[in-house]
């Protein structure tokens, strides 16, 4: 691999000086750059010195970017001068869908893309574009944030029509996927009312269904069960009105009694682990909340966890069990 | 809870699957003697030592180009780590430290950049000032015009500070840059111990870091505003935006206690949210940072660190057994067991291959050391006072080109016997609590607000409050 000829030794970037990071050279944990990395910084302290913006500026701070996309100064500078020299955005777009994709963990490549829209105000193309970079991973932090940004901040009935068939798709090819499951929140309950959506008890109806339906297929699914407490909360709704729907996960599989069906309240499917220990939790909750005697009965469904079910968070049931009980005393 | 399957198994669940795979504690080899520490599970000091003296005076491997634009928090995991460790550096390197970290205050903008140049940014001036809260103390033996903290220009670093505010009480984290929980929290922990909280600062920023509560319990990375006082959480909860997002909240409910009226944050959501970050006996009860994610070294503070800020936030004053709701005892041994590179420094879990190398970075050696320090506070009690010998380098050359083949380690001044340093997982709860084994290294306690040891934040805080050293803004 050749390396690319460095900026000291091409005649059209000899008006610029060169200025070195340190003036002392002795800093504590030096980083050993390349030479490829030093040639390009300098030169960019350079740039920055005489505050010049042109297309020059482009090139060197896209090497700079290729070489470190955390370079947040880079991003920065060439931001401005994108402005400055009224360069077109959608073409800077195209190569941040290159560099995204390489570099997907990076906070710059996103909020960069962010800055851009915020000009270029086309919020459709993005979703369409962020769909494609799940492929490579379903559950990146900063796709995700800026997905949710692009929505609540164009907040088009357009650009909302589609994300309830996108997360269910992605749910469909992981069950598991929490970012997945958070969207779904986000976008449902979240982020206003969108259109068809309006009739919020029929929306909150679907919304059980599809979580009860979840948990019966994988009742061992943490994202599941805190949607469900997620929903329920969120309209202040007590725990009890799915009991009859939480109970049966709470016993184990020859405990099973459940032969017909029911579509309000789904039964554990026959491959599932039980008693679920998040059922178990959860009808706990369902005590605690009805108090008086119904307290005793949750403390000994939070000793079944922390002796039994749950035992790596034993010291987390005894607090439940301590504060259950101070409840009841006061 | 998430390696059940349910026979169904999907792509997180099969990587949860391999994940559990790797976290074994390692067996001894049949001779006792031969064990290595790490295969004892037992913090190897002196290798971990050699590994932050040789990046620190030496220097840093090319792959750490990716850093460059964090150069405060090389030296903050660094100096910080040894902070824990009990290890301080000489004067001679303090004030070397000291002298690189000042010529990253952006002389035009006011904040500290990632490095000699660079555009000011919220990050890496927490970075720089807990960097200097470790290396920068006035000496009393000489008058203050030379100490450090003198020449943090805090007007400036003020005005840069309101530059990045946000109507909604949000702050961005530089000049046209991103707005999230984490530039919130360097920002109110840098304003915390150089008293700069002001009312005029923190207006409306409580509302914001609570809008970034997740149904989860935990926070997201940062919130819009949806209108009539609702907000949207940008991301799903996550342990280290939790971090931030807590002692955010912390810092503001001390200097700024809300009324009653105001809306707070859904503390028992958190807790329970909390406590199922952490794993299992499958996954050495390590945490992992959002819910069906894998674990990984760097959460045992993000996520372990939280509830020493639960009791700061709730007044309870040190860990009294019962009120401890976590396992620090299992935490202990994913950091000793897991974490622990053979090859010194931490990391965030084993890698795949016996073969396959996976690096050990600044970043987690520091976030498994603070985890392994607030583990061992939760398991006992013990002094808070720090203690400190001092690590000199080698050779007086320091030349990152001449020394970069050497694999020499600094020595030590000290002359702590590996005996005398070693932690040993306390596996069961101790019946004298005060009193830790001979061979256990307790390392110094750590202030969950700043990740500082509370001698160093203490001293800081207190200088900056002195009279005559009020800034009027």
């Amino acid at each position: 691999m050749t390396e690319p000829t460095r900026y000291a030794d091409r005649p059209e970037w000899s008006d610029v000086l060169p200025v070195e990071q340190y003036e002392n050279a002795n800093p504590l944990a030096p980083i050993f750059y390349t030479n490829e990395y030093k040639d390009a910084t300098n030169y960019f302290r350079g740039i920055i010195k005489t505050g010049e913006k042109s297309q020059r500026v482009l090139e060197l701070t896209e090497h700079i970017i290729r070489l470190n996309p955390a370079h947040y100064t880079a991003w920065q500078y060439r931001y401005e001068t994108l402005l400055a020299i009224d360069s077109n955005l959608e073409d800077e777009l195209q190569l941040m869908d290159e560099l995204a994709i390489t570099h997907l963990k990076t906070y710059q490549v996103w909020h960069h893309r962010r800055l851009l829209m915020l000009k270029i105000r086309k919020p459709a193309a993005e979703l369409v574009f962020i769909a494609k970079t799940f492929k490579v991973d379903a559950k990146n932090y900063h796709t995700w944030s800026y997905r949710q940004w692009l929505l609540a901040y164009f907040n088009d009935d357009e650009l909302w029509g589609g994300e309830l068939d996108f997360v269910e798709d992605l749910l469909y090819a992981d069950i598991r996927n929490n970012s997945a499951w958070h969207h779904r929140f986000f976008t449902v309950f979240q982020s206003g009312v969108h259109d068809g959506e309006e009739n919020r008890e029929r929306v909150l109806k679907r919304e059980l269904i599809y979580v009860k339906q979840s948990i019966s297929l994988v009742p061992n699914n943490a994202s599941a069960w805190n949607y469900i407490r997620g929903i329920l909360e969120h309209h202040s709704i007590p725990y009890s009105r799915v009991t009859t729907f939480v109970q049966p996960y709470t016993l184990s599989m020859d405990e099973q009694t459940a032969d017909l069906v029911d579509l309000d309240n789904p039964p554990p499917s026959k491959g599932a682990h039980l008693p679920c220990a998040f059922a178990i939790e959860f009808f706990a909750d369902i005590y605690e909340a009805e108090g008086g005697d119904s307290m005793l009965k949750a403390t000994e469904l939070w000793k079944s966890l922390g002796n039994e079910y749950d035992i790596a968070r034993k010291k987390y049931w005894e607090h439940r069990i301590r504060e259950g009980l101070r409840a009841i005393q006061t | 809870m998430v390696q059940i399957d349910d026979n169904y198994p999907t792509p997180t669940s099969v990587t949860q699957r391999s994940t559990v795979a790797l976290l074994v504690k390692p067996s001894p080899p049949s001779s006792s003697s031969e064990s290595t520490p790490i295969q004892s599970g037992i913090l190897d000091t002196n290798l971990h030592l050699g590994y932050l003296g040789r990046h620190l005076l030496q220097g840093l491997p090319a792959r750490y180009t990716s850093q460059d634009a964090s150069q405060p928090w090389l030296l903050f995991w660094s100096l910080q780590s040894l902070s824990l460790l009990k290890v301080e550096l000489d004067q001679r390197n303090k004030t070397k430290a000291a002298e690189g970290i000042l010529a990253m205050q952006n002389s035009t903008e006011g904040g500290f950049g990632g490095g000699p140049g660079q555009a000011a940014h919220l990050l890496p001036t927490y970075a720089a000032v807990c960097s200097l809260a470790i290396v920068g103390a006035p000496d009393p033996s000489t008058p203050d015009l030379e100490s450090p903290w003198t020449l943090i220009d805090r007007r400036a670093l003020y005005m840069f500070f309101l530059s990045l505010k946000h109507p909604d009480g949000s702050f961005r984290v530089s000049s046209n840059g991103e707005v999230d929980v984490r530039g919130v929290y360097c920002l109110l922990a840098v304003a915390k111990l150089l008293n700069m909280m002001t009312e005029e600062l923190i207006k409306g920023t409580r509302d914001w870091v609570r809008g970034c509560q997740t149904y989860e319990g935990g926070f997201a990375s940062a919130a819009i505003g949806i209108g009539e006082g609702q907000w949207a959480p940008l991301g799903e909860a996550h342990g280290g935006y939790t971090f931030c997002a807590l002692a955010a909240w912390v810092l503001l409910e001390l200097d700024f206690p809300s009324s009653s009226a105001e809306k707070k944050v859904n503390l028992k959501n958190l807790r329970r949210w909390l406590v199922q970050m952490q794993g299992g006996e499958d996954e050495l009860c390590g945490f992992r940072g959002r819910t069906n994610k894998l674990v990984d070294g760097c959460y045992s503070w993000w996520v372990g660190g939280c509830f020493e800020l639960l009791d700061i936030l709730e007044g309870r004053d040190g860990a009294r057994k019962e009120d401890v709701i976590w396992n620090p005892e299992g935490l202990q041994e994913y950091i000793l067991y897991a974490a622990q590179h053979p090859a010194g420094g931490l990391r965030d879990k084993p890698p795949k291959q016996v073969l396959h190398t996976r690096n050990s970075y600044m970043y987690h050696t520091l976030y498994n050391l603070a985890g392994l320090s607030t583990a061992q506070y939760a398991c006992q009690s013990r002094p808070t006072s720090t203690s400190a010998s001092t690590l000199t380098p080698s050779s007086d050359s320091l030349d990152p080109t001449s020394s970069r083949s050497s694999s020499e380690a600094p020595s030590l001044a000290s002359s702590t016997s590996a005996s005398s340093t070693q932690a040993q997982p306390s596996s069961t709860p101790r019946t004298t609590p005060s009193s830790p084994t001979p061979s256990a290294l307790t390392l110094n306690a750590t202030d969950p607000l700043f990740n500082l040891t509370k001698t160093h934040a203490e001293a800081m805080i207190k200088w900056f409050r002195e009279p005559g050293r009020e800034v009027y803004w």
